[in-house]
């Protein structure tokens, strides 16, 4: 008993208070404004996969540029990873021609020491569960074109987000991870063949360049936290706020202002007045974060294609002066 | 090797050291005597290196391996910030940020008897002393100084806790004053607290001071002495 007292995170009496206080005052502890988020800061590829040990295994490891659909967002304090690998499967029986997308979440004790190894906890389940429905229920990414041949084969792309650092508000940076791991994946591109045009050729990337995920538009999730008794709304709550405030809520929009989930577990009720509010608040931040996630793609997009253009070293220039 | 090490113990002080290390050899100075701090062990007559960091020494004789980490090793005298966690018969459990739970025994306060045991709330923040370190044991705290004398130990009341690398709360405390607090304090008033275990206690007149100072002292981990005035000069602008 006393090791899980050792290891759960706790706050003071006197943070718990100062913390409402202050939000009375429309202050927040890290010098925030209630609706203002936190900086965000995307990476991809070679970075990440610097601190990443383990790997998932594929099928296609070999033949994929390990680079692609690899993504770290920083978001204040927290920190998460995520990684898109795809494999070829057969399809569900009563949907045939349709690939199949899944989120894995792993939660390290090194992130927090609250989390546990092993089974995953009610807030990795919800974390997971979350994101699933915004990317899912709202189609976000094209299904259909991850058919290879109906009911046999199809591309099941699979989400693994990795939290590396708990500093609160971890949908919203899982969600971030996701966003733009599959916006920069890549899966090789594949053809019929053979004799009876049955088999499945999949093409090294060398050959055929990988073809990237058809994403429609990006559900973001945006958490509110609510403060019971002031009525005090705070956007993005860090961990200290998530262990003061009384109720939580997520929702997931688009920048074209399409409600794409929403999430409220428990804790306190939320007059309707106050989602609309959220909502509202929640659009204009999704668009500002779309437009993020979107420049971090088409910087990582044009190094990489950079990356394939091969230059002849410089050596007409050492030849010029050598002759000089 | 070993013998030409230690015929100089004075060339590993404010050196980095690593695991292993041999700094002091007992056996050539006899008659003296010396404290070790966190990050050294003594095998027979020698004193070795257990973790990473730089080997710091006072006068007239203590020793100790600093470095910066986000979990706490307990270490004797040393003054930390403690959260109750839970209260029995004869010990309240406080989290130091250490690897085990630490006791503080209800008698350990100035004049503390049987008859008047102090209450404490879960989660009371309390700066406290740490009396007993010892492997495979919960260290022990105390709430008065060596003589029994409360000093300046007991509950912190209101103000804001956060949490601070051990590197950076050794910082805090060093003298000359480290420049961040320094400059902080030509401006504007304000009551702190550090503990070695990686905490500090921030208390001022309003909310809005407090987070200034609190997010003052967490951005200056990584500045030179000339950043953090600039840093502080700018953050006091914004409020004024």
């Amino acid at each position: 008993m006393e090791g899980r007292l050792a290891n759960a995170w706790r706050l003071t009496v006197n943070d718990k208070k100062f913390i409402k206080n202050a939000l009375q005052s429309e202050i927040r502890i890290d010098g925030r404004k209630p609706y203002e988020y936190r900086k965000i800061a995307i990476k991809f590829g070679r970075q990440v996969l610097a601190s990443f040990i383990n790997l998932p295994i594929f099928v296609f490891s070999s033949t994929q540029n390990r680079e692609d659909g690899s993504s770290e967002v920083q978001l204040g304090q927290t920190r998460v990873m995520g990684i898109v690998t795809a494999q070829l499967v057969q399809p569900y029986r009563d949907r045939p021609k349709e690939g199949i997308l899944s989120i894995f979440t792993e939660f390290s004790p090194m992130a927090d020491p609250s989390f546990e190894t092993g089974r995953p906890g009610e807030l990795a389940v919800e974390l997971g569960r979350t994101i699933d429905r915004g990317l899912r229920e709202s189609r976000a990414v094209d299904t259909e074109s991850l058919c290879i041949l109906a009911g046999k084969f199809v591309w099941a792309i699979r989400i693994d987000l990795h939290i590396l650092d708990n500093g609160g508000n971890l949908v919203d940076a899982a969600n971030i991870a996701a966003l733009a791991a599959l916006l920069t994946f890549r899966r090789p591109e594949c053809s019929l063949g053979g004799e009876d045009g049955q088999e499945v050729i999949v093409h090294p990337p060398e050959i055929r360049e990988p073809l990237s995920l058809m994403v429609h538009h990006l559900p973001i999730a945006i958490t509110f936290g609510f403060f019971s008794d002031e009525s005090i709304l705070v956007l993005d709550p860090t961990h200290n706020e998530e262990a003061v405030m009384g109720g939580r809520m997520t929702t997931t929009v688009n920048a074209n202002g399409d409600i794409c989930a929403i999430q409220k577990a428990g804790g306190e009720g939320v007059p309707q007045r106050v989602i609309m509010q959220c909502l509202q608040l929640a659009t204009s931040k999704a668009e500002a974060i779309t437009k993020q996630i979107k420049e971090a793609v088409e910087v990582y997009n044009t190094e990489r294609a950079l990356r394939k253009i091969k230059r002849h070293p410089t050596s007409k220039g050492k030849q010029g002066q050598s002759i000089d | 090797m070993e013998k030409k090490e230690s015929g100089s113990p004075a060339s590993f002080i404010d050196s980095t050291v690593v695991p292993g290390d041999v700094v002091l050899d007992l056996s050539s100075m006899t008659n003296q005597t010396i404290k070790l701090g966190g990050g050294l062990r003594q095998d027979c007559d020698a004193i070795s290196v257990m973790k990473a960091g730089t080997l710091r020494f006072t006068k007239p004789n203590k020793y100790w391996v600093e470095s910066s980490q986000k979990r706490y090793v307990p270490c004797v005298e040393d003054t930390v910030l403690g959260i109750v966690v839970d209260s029995k018969a004869d010990n309240l459990l406080i989290d130091i940020k250490g690897p085990a739970l630490a006791f503080l025994p209800v008698l350990a306060f100035e004049g503390g008897t049987r008859r008047n045991i102090p209450k404490f709330e879960v989660g009371t923040l309390l700066y406290l002393r740490v009396v007993k370190a010892n492997f495979g044991m919960n260290p022990e705290l105390s709430c008065t100084d060596a003589s029994g004398k409360a000093a300046e130990f007991g509950p912190l009341k209101d103000g804001y806790m956060f949490e601070t690398s051990t590197g950076l709360s050794r910082k805090l405390l060093s003298s000359p004053t480290c420049p961040v607090l320094e400059a902080l304090g030509k401006k504007i008033s304000f009551e702190i607290a550090v503990g070695l275990n990686g905490r500090a206690w921030v208390n001022a007149a309003s909310p809005e001071t407090i987070i200034v100072v609190a997010n003052a002292i967490m951005n200056s981990e990584s500045l030179s002495a000339a950043q953090q005035i600039i840093m502080v000069e700018h953050l006091l602008k914004n409020i004024e």
